[in-house]
């Protein structure tokens, strides 16, 4: 169990800066995920907390103690890499003994700890097996194993399924919802998969270009995006930002028409940014006289249980609508996009900034 | 058509290989075929006497006083391999180690420290001689200019020093090769590895020994090998530093001076014989041969995929 506490922590790598003054909180027993877009400085950030990295500027403190300087072994944390980065050396058994023996523990208790280890995750029969003799998900296990057995405070992971393909890496994940659960240990895990953030997180960092945009459960995240980043990054097919004026209750986008979606925020100059949701969405056929905006689809596509439509908006916005499966549209054929009440979003035109209604 | 290219194919080949095959068949095989041959016969001068089967290998091994010359040369030979195999490879390793984790002023060191190599062993050897010179050598001056003149020695004229003179400048000369293989066998180490460890443990010591050194064995088994033949074949530095009687009194005699002298006699005493001298080298031929491979057989059972 782990609290963490980050205070305005900035990070350059010689002169170019990579970490901006990240401010976060980590309660015990919490499972955070990292997510963001590649570059945007996750594994830093990471690399910072397990101090394989110096901290450039800004305190980092767990469980109360001051962690600057301090060395990576005695912090306390263990990692799980993304190449797995097993010692190709040690057999499984080894690579799971190396840490625990230097940590000082009698024999009995390093065997009575990869013994547990080994059961959990199924490992048991392979012990005696090295690195190269096992398969990418046998290796994941091993260098998840290789961090429980030390039972740490706090487990640190980047990326640990990204070598993994499909149906394994949704099998691991649920290994890792499991073992979080049973060991009540804190964790930290980095991806660029929304789908492992939005599964696995207690919590989710949502960052960019070194900084934090939003801290907040799944669903905070999704149903009030702090701003139009976070609202395009979290939620797939990608919320379709609308850019539009706004006069008494109606909203109006240039030469394609107007909704009216129930209350609005104040905004200055009568400029806003819609955001909507592929399931916020309706499409119908064009028709004289409708409420909406006018749009001609792109293509179909078509998913078994439901179907997205793309279609072009007036101005050339593409939007994307989540229908019923049986629904027919041509290329080109010119169709009406209307909002549901309560489904949309609101930002400032100027930032990006969430504006409540 | 496919024929035609093949044969054209087949020529090419056939170029390329035919020319360096005998290059080697006639500067190499041929010699130690030919060393093979002397050494069963009896030799006066360079005219070929009798065949005397094994007599040869007899004397240079049980008859004095080529019994002690041989086996003081040997001596030697094993003192300098084994002398070198600390100053050189493990100096080598830990430089290389150095370098690799990016010690301050790291670029500047992998320069200096591979600079001596590429210097001719002639160089290096004049140097040292200079260095070590009795009255205007840099090693006395400075030990003289900081109080220690009681330290000052004829380092090269003594039988107790006169070989770690050598060694010395063999290390100095050499330790470059070892660094680079060994570095570049450390660059091979994926960065995710030594982070692994890095979490566990902060001792450099456990580092070394239970990571880094098991994962450059490759490195290690091209080294040792290339220590050991250069250890018993060892020649050129001795000669210009020492001379070809291995001064003072046979304390730097080695392997390569006594062939040598045996095989073509020496300034002092102008006796030379081959049939002796080509015992000599055959028996270090196979010396190593059979050392070398079976090092190198051990050492590749070591080896790790990476
Ligand atoms: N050792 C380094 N030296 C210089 N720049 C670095 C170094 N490590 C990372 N960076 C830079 O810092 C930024 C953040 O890198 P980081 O690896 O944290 O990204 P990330 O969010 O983990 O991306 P990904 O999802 O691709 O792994 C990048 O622009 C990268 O170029
Ligand atoms: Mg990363």
């Amino acid at each position: 169990m782990a609290q963490l506490s980050l205070r305005n922590i900035r990070k350059s790598f010689k002169s170019v800066q990579v970490l901006h003054g990240i401010d976060l909180d980590i309660n015990e027993r919490e499972f955070v995920v990292f997510v963001g877009p590649s570059g945007c400085g996750k594994s830093t950030l990471l690399r910072l907390i397990a101090g394989l990295d110096p901290i450039t500027e800004g305190e980092f403190h767990l469980n109360g103690r001051l962690m600057n300087g301090v060395a990576p072994s005695r912090r306390g944390i263990a990692m799980v890499f993304q190449s797995y980065a097993l010692y190709p050396h040690m057999d499984v058994y080894e690579n799971m003994a190396f840490g625990a023996r230097l940590m000082g523990l009698t024999p009995q208790e390093v065997e009575a700890r990869i013994a547990e280890a080994a059961r959990m995750l199924q490992l048991t029969p392979l012990l005696k097996r090295r690195p190269r003799e096992l398969s990418g998900g046998q290796r994941q296990r091993v260098a998840i194993g290789r961090a429980l057995v030390r039972k740490p405070d706090l487990f640190l992971l980047d990326e640990p399924l990204s070598n993994l393909d499909a149906a394994l890496r949704s099998e691991v994940r649920l290994e890792i919802a499991r073992l979080h659960q049973q060991l009540g240990a804190t964790m930290i895990y980095v991806t660029h998969d929304q789908v492992e953030a939005m599964t696995l997180a207690d919590r989710i960092v949502v960052m960019n270009q070194g900084r934090i945009e939003q801290v907040g459960s799944p669903r905070e995240l999704y149903e009030r995006p702090a701003n139009t980043f976070v609202a395009t990054f979290i939620g797939s097919p990608r919320m379709t930002l609308i850019p539009v004026t706004h006069a008494g209750e109606q909203l109006t986008l240039e030469g394609a028409g107007s909704v009216a979606p129930g209350q609005l925020p104040a905004s200055p100059d009568g400029r806003l940014t819609l955001g909507v949701r592929p399931d916020a969405l309706a499409i119908t056929r064009a028709t004289d006289g409708d409420e909406g905006f006018a749009a001609s689809v792109i293509y179909t596509e078509y998913l078994g249980d439901n179907a997205y439509v793309y279609a072009r908006l007036g101005d050339g916005t593409q939007v994307s609508v989540r229908t019923g499966p049986d629904v027919q549209f041509a290329a080109d054929e010119a169709v009406t996009v209307s909002v549901r009440p309560g489904g949309a979003h609101f930002f400032s035109a100027e930032d990006g900034k969430r504006l409540v209604a | 058509m496919p024929k035609l290219r093949m044969t054209g194919r087949g020529l090419w080949i056939t170029l390329l290989i035919v020319p360096p095959m005998a290059f080697v068949a006639l500067f190499i095989v041929y010699p130690i075929l030919l060393a093979f041959a002397y050494a069963f016969f009896d030799w006066q001068g360079l005219r070929r006497g009798d065949f005397v089967w094994l007599e040869n290998f007899h004397t240079v091994l049980f008859v004095e006083p080529y019994r002690s010359w041989t086996l003081n040369a040997f001596k030697n030979n094993v003192i300098v391999f084994f002398a070198l195999m600390v100053l050189q490879n493990g100096l080598g390793f830990l430089l290389a180690y150095a370098l690799w984790r990016e010690m301050p002023g790291a670029r500047f060191h992998r320069i200096a420290v591979f600079l001596p190599v590429v210097l001719s062993t002639i160089i290096v050897a004049y140097l040292f001689k200079l260095f070590y010179h009795p009255l205007f050598g840099v090693i006395n001056i400075s030990l003289r200019s900081i109080g220690m003149g009681w330290l000052a020695q004829p380092w090269l004229g003594q039988g107790n020093t006169a070989l770690w003179g050598l060694i010395a400048a063999q290390a100095w000369h050499m330790v470059g090769f070892p660094t680079l293989v060994f570095l570049a066998g450390m660059q091979r180490i994926p960065g995710e590895i030594l982070d692994a460890v890095r979490m566990e443990t902060e001792s450099e010591w456990v580092k070394i020994t239970k990571i880094v050194w098991p994962l450059v064995a490759p490195s290690a088994t091209i080294v040792f090998t290339l220590l050991f033949v250069g250890a018993f074949n060892w020649f050129e530095l001795p000669y210009i530093m020492a001379g070809l009687d291995g001064s003072p009194f046979g304390s730097t005699d080695v392997l390569g001076l006594y062939f040598y002298r045996t095989a073509f006699g020496n300034v002092s005493a102008g006796q030379q014989d081959f049939g002796l001298g080509s015992a000599l080298a055959v028996l270090i031929f196979i010396f190593i041969a059979i050392f070398a491979t079976t090092l190198t057989i051990r050492l590749r059972r070591r080896e790790i995929q990476l």
